[in-house]
């Protein structure tokens, strides 16, 4: 099974774990078996079906827009990283 | 709470003063439960606004240095607990700017301000659970790493 970081403040939402392993052949499949295992976490990741704006998702060090994105292919000894977009300003 | 060691302020502090004009930023690592917040290190990054000009203010993370630092801070048995960054001249309250691209509720984000060049006060903030507005946490400077009771 392939292995999926949980960023710090989302852990409660995961049974206070750092990494869940994760079922499925590609990101939309162990995504799904995420918040199939832990629902909470659908709402902080997803806006509807799609994944909000600042979340960026990882298998390994590629970041799966610049791969086949949902459809990015996951093998067992993947770890997946949820990456938040970081910006801001003064005004 | 957010509890930060004197040293590991006066280096964010640094990290601003060496950055102006322009907002410096950084990650802070520690550890989180449920009531607080510990800093145990803190990271600079790169501002990497696009437009130089406007990093007077506005700064922003790249993704893959953030994926970095969370490996190694995991490596060490630290985790990612926050942000922070400078405001030049200006307030460290977080503004309409820094809740429109904040993250999830939890993280700290700790705001500096640097005016003329001279070190000013440390605020920091954490977004509400609805990611509607940043509410003001306490911050406590501790003397040491020692960790705080409960």
């Amino acid at each position: 099974m392939a292995t999926i970081r949980i960023p710090t403040p989302l852990r409660g939402y995961a049974g206070g774990l750092s990494a869940v392993a994760v079922n499925g052949a590609n990101v939309a499949e162990v995504l799904g078996d995420l918040t199939r295992q832990y629902p909470d976490l659908h709402g902080h990741l997803f806006d509807g079906d799609q994944l909000r704006s600042f979340v960026n998702i990882y298998v390994g060090q590629e970041d799966i827009r610049y791969l086949q994105g949902a459809a990015t292919p996951v093998a067992a000894a993947d770890t997946l990283l949820i990456v938040p977009s970081i910006a801001g300003g003064a005004r | 709470m957010l509890y930060l060691t004197s040293d590991l302020h006066a280096e964010i502090v640094r990290l601003g003063v060496a950055a102006y004009p322009y907002e410096g930023c950084g990650l802070l690592l520690g550890v989180m439960t449920d009531t607080a917040k510990v800093v145990r290190g803190v990271r600079p990054m790169l501002n990497v606004w696009p437009v130089v000009e406007e990093r007077r203010v506005r700064f922003r993370i790249d993704e893959r240095d953030w994926l970095a630092v969370e490996l190694e801070a995991a490596a060490q048995g630290l985790d990612i607990i926050g942000v922070f960054h400078s405001h030049p001249d200006h307030p460290p309250i977080a503004s309409p700017r820094d809740l429109a691209w904040a993250a999830w509720p939890g993280y700290s984000y700790l705001i500096t301000e640097i005016r003329a060049g001279q070190a000013g006060p440390s605020r920091s903030w954490e977004l509400n659970t609805a990611r509607a507005a940043f509410e003001e946490e306490s911050v406590q400077i501790i003397a040491d790493q020692a960790p705080p009771v409960g």
